[in-house]
Formats: structure tokens, C-alpha cells, sequence
């Protein structure tokens, strides 16, 4: 009677507890060791940056005080010729970045608001999809568009315009940047309850004042995050910048000047043939770890504000 | 004040009754000032899809162009029915071209023949279905490398001046239409020679980089949102895990590729190859498939796994046979989508050294390669003038091959949504 119990309860599956106990423990490793891979990235992205940097920094001929000051960035020449001055990269950033956020954040916002707040269920419906796309073209698409067909036409209007030119690449960039800023700020705008909008109306405001004197302002920490993310996005952004920017590091504010970015630097720099551990080598990921220094912080930021200022509403 | 305010259609004479002058002036001004706003915020959706159909037309244009071509050849041209033998329309054109240029049958069966000297024949020469222009449409015209194209004009401009360009014709030479994106375009390697180049390297190995990314980070993103959602505990580690995540979400692409750069080109000694690709890949989309397969997972309600404890079921028999299947929609969707990304992305490769130039199919994941998006971006920084137009045949390949894994990604969602 025993035996035929036990030869049951096998037959169910449910004789092994020991075995399946086991099992149950080695898949939650392997599921853990999984998990673990992308802590693993982010401390190989670090450890690579930091070594590469400190051998650059580690170089006679380079100095911090100059990396911070110098204006000239040329590592890429004969070593009697070379400075190393980071300045003009991060302006050349800070140039086309500004453009596209100068143009980006306002058609972002306007667009969130016309398809949150304004459009109809069917027009969200269709035209979500289509700023969408500007996510999912891809960059070295955007950057052909910049070069060949927005440059061409802006040469036409402004005068003096050189053929690789932030000032193209910064407008494409508006649009890339476009559905990151509008889809976080619809969110975080259908997330204001319906009780503030009806109170608002009750008070007499018009559909106008409703949404910018209330969805607005509750929605703010939404769309403060989604310009903080943009303008990491757009700093991090590489082939538009590569293609239509040019890649001559000029110290200037001059947005028809041919530049060079952090980004297409380092594209420069990779796509040439420069022996691993060389100066010329090492200046790469110097200039790497700015740049993932600076998206980090902003989105590190960006995430602090929706925490910090994020209002609940339960 | 009442309601009216709210209602903006009909209710004016309504609100006249209520109001006093000024105050209807007012409220007036209040409605235009939001009519105003509303369309305000419409233009840049306007400007956005103006951008994007402006973007597909250049992108569609400059892929013909009109050709002023001295051919080397025989300079003849064949008719449609003449030379379309299906999938044996190459050697029936080359033929054609073969007895023009008058050499006998004999001599043409000997070259088709001796499969080395037609290897060399076919990296020479393109089989082109071109729009003639001197009254005989779409005729074949079998293209030679060293062919002199004199001139090359976009659509538009080659039809407004068309019969001056006519009279302009040398002896000897032709004026066509090439439509640079034909089905050589997906025969050809790379080459140095634009009317030469085509995509089937960076084809094959988009194939390969792409197989590969899919086989290491499904099981990587899958495994870390069951543990993220069924098994971890709620601890230190976990919270690190998911702020990180987040975190590497947000990291440039090409910060990705310096890594890949310094530990799998340099440090583990993989080299430029398509192991190296999908390796960096895999860690670049990883994040984004962990929050689309977390996501798909939590949509699983939770009766379904206490009813699954119930029965008695552990916690990964629950995972595997509840869970999952309920969730696979999400997961692949998700899926698909991140690696339309990865397809698109270029930055991270150029650094760890996918070539432009690869004449030879990869066969295997230490192989060289070369993808679209690298293959697009070399062509557009050639010199050379005619390479724009095969730049945008690739980059019409690339978009199409998207436009099908986004369309499949929506049917997908669309067929099997799960509604609890």
C-alpha cells in the first residue's frame, strides 16, 4: 500500500520535491548571472574609460590644466603640432545640441500638447506613429538627409553657410530628439487626473488656459525629464553630427562653421589608423568618458526630477 | 460665469444673455487666444510628416539619375522581351552583348564555360534594365566598369533640359535613365566604381550580425526580466540592478562601441569581426528588450500564477509554463523592435571596425563583414558624386527592411494581444 502510494505520487511528479528543489535553485542562479551581465556592463564601460583616460592623462605631453583650457584639440597630428584642448568639442557639442534643442523642445512640447490635450482618439492614434518614426529612422539616414538635402536648401538662405555645418545637423537633431520630448510629456500629461481639468473648467477657464495654467504645470516634472533625456540624446548622437557637422575642431559660436562634436571625434579617431595605446589612441577615450560622464549626470538628473518633483496624484 | 465658457460652439448668444459687454469681449479674445494656441501646437506635427515625406522623396529621387555613358562595350541595346529569361536573364543579356560585340558563339560558350574568366566577366560588368533615351524605353544595357559617364543629372533637371542634352550627344555615346536601385544592386559586392558597387556583402552580413545579436540577447534580456519580476528579492542588489539598467538605457551608442572596441576587438582578441559585432549589439540592446520583456510579463495577471501555486507547480514550472507563453507576444515584440535598432545602427560598428570595403561573403562569426547602415555611410563620404545615388538605393533597402520588421512587429501585437 505504501510502495503503490509512493509509485503514485512519482507518477504525479510530486516524488522528486529533493530533486526539484535543486533545480529550482540552480535556474534562479543562472537567471541571477543573467541579470548580473548588464552590471557587468556598465563596470567594463567604466573600468575601459577610466584606464584609457588615466594612461592619457598620464602622458608628459598632456596636461589636465590644458585638456580644461587650451583651445586647440589636435592629437590627431605630428606630435610637435598637437594640443590638446578639449574646448572646441564640447562647443561644437554644446552648438549643435542647442540648436536642436532650441528647435526641438518647443515642436516637442507644441506636438505633446496638440495630441494630448487637443486631437481626437483617432488623430493621437495616427499621428503617434508618425512622429514615432523619427525615432526609428536611422541616424546615418538622417545624416544623408542633412548633408544633401537641408544643407543645400539652407545655403539658398543663409549666406556663408560652409557644406558641413552645425546648423543643419542641429535641425535634423530637432527631429530626432522630437518623439523622445512629445511621447514622455503626453505621459506624464494623461497622467494629470480629470478632477484638476473639471475643477479648472468649473472656475470658467477655457480649454486654452486649462492646459497651459493646469496640465502644464502639474505635468512639468514629465516634461523637464523629457528635455533633460532630449539634450542627452542629442549630445550622445553621432552619425547626423559625423556626416553634416564635419570634423574640424574650430573654436567657435558660429553655427556656419565647419566644427567637430565629442561624438564624430571619436569616429575620426576610431576610423583612422591609430595603434591601441598610442596618445592619438588614448585621447579617444578621454574624450569618451567626458561624453558618457555628461549623458550619465543628465540622466541621472532627469530621473531625480521625476522622482523629487513628480506629483503623485492617488 | 456658468458652464458656457466650457462649450464654445452655439453658445454665444446664450453667454450674451449672461454677460455683461466687456466681459463677453473678453471671453472672446480668451477663445481666439486658444483657437490660436491649438493651431500652434498642430504646426509641428504638420512639419514633422512634411519632413518625413520630403525625406523619402529625396531619398526615391536620387536614386535615378540620367547618364550621359561613352559605352566600352558594343554600345548596343537589347529590348525587354529580348532579354528577360527569368532567372537566366543575365546570361541571355551577356550573350546578346557578346555576339554585338562579334565575337562567335564558339568563343561566348567557352567564356560561359570557364568559371574563372566569368567570375572576372561578372565583377566587370552589370546587367541593367535602363530607360534609353533616344526613343527606345527600357532596353538592356549591359554597363562596363570602365564605361565613361560623362555626366549624370537628378530626375527633374535631365527632363527639363532632355532634347538639349540630345542634340549635345557625341558620337558613340547615350543618354539613360539609371535606375540605380535593380536587382544587380543585390548582386554586386563592394566596389570602388559606383555603377560596380552593390549591397550583397553588407546584405549577408546584416544577416549574420543581426542571427547572432538575437541568439545571445534574447536569452541574456528574457533571463534578467524573470529574475527582475518573478525571483529577485527586494534588496540593495536588485534596486542597483534596475536604477542600472535604466542608466545604461540612456548611455550613447557609441559609448558601447568603444567598449567593444577595447574588450572584445582588443582584449579578448575576437578582432573586427562579426562576433565582435553582435557581442556589442547584444549589450547595446539589452536594456531596451529587459524593460519591453519586463513589461510583458508584469501584463500577466497574477491569478494565473497563484493558480498555478495552487496546482502544486514551483516557481519555474509557473515561470515556464504560465508566465512565458502568456507573455511571449511582448517579449518578441519587443524584440523585434530592438533589433530594427540594432539594424539601423552604425556608430558603435564604425569603432570596432566593421570595413566598408569587403569584397567576400562572411562565412561564419570570425568572419570580416560589413553591414547597410556602414556600407550607406561610406558611400555617402565617397567622393565621387554618383555614389549619392547608390547611397540612397541602400538607404531605400535599409528603410524598406525596417518598414517589413515594424509592419511584422504590428501584426504581431495586432494577432496575438491578450486581453485579461
Amino acid at each position: 500500500m505504501v510502495r503503490s502510494q509512493r509509485e503514485l505520487a512519482r507518477t504525479a511528479g510530486l516524488g522528486r520535491r529533493g530533486n526539484r528543489g535543486h533545480r529550482e535553485t540552480a535556474i534562479g542562479i543562472v537567471l541571477l548571472i543573467c541579470a548580473s551581465i548588464s552590471i557587468l556592463t556598465t563596470f567594463a564601460v567604466i573600468l575601459v574609460l577610466a584606464r584609457e583616460t588615466f594612461g592619457f592623462f598620464a602622458d608628459p605631453a598632456v596636461t589636465v590644466w590644458e585638456f580644461l583650457t587650451a583651445r586647440e584639440w589636435t592629437p590627431l597630428f605630428a606630435e610637435s603640432q598637437r594640443r590638446f584642448g578639449i574646448s572646441p568639442l564640447l562647443l561644437g557639442t554644446m552648438l549643435v545640441t542647442t540648436i536642436a534643442l532650441v528647435v526641438g523642445l518647443p515642436m516637442g512640447l507644441g506636438a505633446a500638447i496638440f495630441l494630448s490635450e487637443f486631437s481626437s482618439a483617432r488623430v493621437r492614434r495616427t499621428a503617434m506613429p508618425v512622429l514615432e518614426v523619427f525615432a526609428g529612422i536611422p541616424t546615418v539616414v538622417l545624416g544623408y538627409f542633412a548633408l544633401l538635402f537641408v544643407t543645400p536648401i539652407l545655403q539658398e538662405i543663409v549666406p556663408g553657410l560652409k557644406f558641413f555645418n552645425p546648423l543643419s545637423a542641429g535641425l535634423v537633431m530637432a527631429f530626432m530628439i522630437l518623439p523622445t520630448v512629445s511621447s514622455i510629456s503626453i505621459d506624464s500629461m494623461q497622467a494629470v487626473p480629470r478632477a484638476l481639468r473639471e475643477a479648472a473648467y468649473g472656475l470658467g477657464a477655457t480649454k486654452f488656459e486649462v492646459v497651459t495654467k493646469v496640465v502644464v504645470p502639474a505635468a512639468l516634472s514629465g516634461i523637464v525629464a523629457s528635455f533633460i533625456l532630449a539634450m542627452s540624446r542629442a549630445i550622445g548622437e553621432t552619425m547626423i553630427v559625423t556626416l553634416a557637422a564635419g570634423q574640424r575642431p574650430t573654436f567657435t559660436f558660429d553655427p556656419r562653421e565647419t566644427i567637430a562634436t565629442m561624438t564624430s571625434f571619436i569616429v575620426q579617431a576610431a576610423t583612422g589608423d591609430q595603434p591601441a595605446g598610442s596618445l592619438a589612441s588614448r585621447s579617444l577615450f578621454a574624450v569618451g568618458a567626458t561624453l558618457f560622464a555628461m549623458t550619465l549626470a543628465l540622466n541621472i538628473i532627469s530621473q531625480q526630477v521625476v522622482r523629487r518633483f513628480g506629483e503623485r496624484y492617488e | 460665469m456658468n458652464t458656457s465658457a466650457r462649450q464654445s460652439s452655439g453658445s454665444a448668444v446664450e453667454t450674451r444673455l449672461l454677460l455683461g459687454d466687456r466681459e463677453h469681449t473678453k471671453l472672446v479674445a480668451r477663445k481666439r487666444r486658444g483657437a490660436a494656441f491649438r493651431m500652434v501646437t498642430f504646426i509641428p506635427v504638420v512639419l514633422a510628416v512634411i519632413l518625413i515625406l520630403a525625406l523619402l522623396a529625396d531619398v526615391t529621387l536620387n536614386s535615378i539619375s540620367w547618364q550621359v555613358v561613352e559605352p566600352r562595350g558594343s554600345g548596343q541595346t537589347f529590348a525587354w522581351v529580348e532579354g528577360f529569361r527569368g532567372f537566366g536573364t543575365w546570361g541571355r543579356v551577356v550573350r546578346l552583348e557578346l555576339a554585338a560585340q562579334g565575337l562567335s558563339a564558339q568563343e561566348v560558350e567557352a567564356l560561359f564555360a570557364d568559371s574563372d574568366e566569368l567570375r572576372k566577366f561578372r565583377a566587370r560588368n552589370r546587367v541593367e534594365l535602363m530607360w534609353s533615351a533616344n526613343g527606345q524605353p527600357w532596353r538592356w544595357v549591359v554597363a562596363n566598369s570602365r564605361d565613361r559617364r560623362e555626366e549624370d543629372y537628378g530626375l527633374f533637371t535631365g527632363l527639363r533640359n532632355r532634347s538639349a542634352l540630345l542634340e549635345g550627344l557625341e558620337e558613340g555615346q547615350n543618354l539613360y535613365l539609371n535606375p540605380w536601385l535593380d536587382l544587380s544592386f543585390f548582386r554586386k559586392n563592394a566596389s570602388r566604381t559606383p555603377i560596380m558597387a552593390g549591397l550583397v556583402s553588407a546584405l549577408f552580413g546584416t544577416l549574420w550580425v543581426i542571427g547572432l545579436v538575437i541568439l545571445i540577447s534574447l536569452p541574456v534580456a528574457v533571463g534578467t526580466a524573470i529574475y527582475l519580476e518573478e525571483y529577485a528579492p527586494d534588496n540593495t542588489y536588485t534596486r542597483f540592478l534596475e536604477v542600472n539598467l535604466r542608466n545604461l538605457a540612456g548611455v550613447p551608442s557609441i559609448v558601447y562601441g568603444i567598449l567593444g572596441l577595447s574588450v572584445f576587438v582588443r582584449l579578448a582578441r575576437i578582432g573586427p569581426t562579426v562576433l565582435a559585432a553582435a557581442l556589442t549589439l547584444s549589450l547595446l540592446i539589452l536594456p531596451v528588450v529587459v524593460i519591453a520583456a519586463r513589461e510583458a510579463i508584469r501584463a500577466v495577471p497574477d491569478s494565473l500564477r497563484q493558480a498555478s501555486y495552487g496546482l502544486g507547480a514551483t516557481r519555474w514550472q509557473t515561470v515556464s509554463r504560465v508566465v512565458l507563453p502568456n507573455a511571449v507576444n511582448g517579449i518578441v515584440t519587443g524584440m523585434i523592435l530592438a533589433v530594427a535598432r540594432a539594424i539601423g545602427e552604425t556608430a558603435p560598428l564604425l569603432l570596432i571596425g566593421a570595413a566598408a570595403f569587403v569584397p567576400r561573403l562572411p562565412d561564419g562569426p570570425l568572419s570580416t563583414y560589413t553591414v547597410i547602415p556602414i556600407q550607406i555611410f561610406s558611400w555617402i563620404s565617397e567622393n565621387d558624386p554618383e555614389f549619392q545615388h547608390v547611397a540612397s538605393a541602400g538607404i531605400i533597402t535599409l528603410l524598406g527592411v525596417l518598414f517589413l520588421l515594424y509592419a511584422f512587429a504590428f501584426v504581431v501585437r495586432r494577432r496575438f494581444e491578450r486581453h485579461w
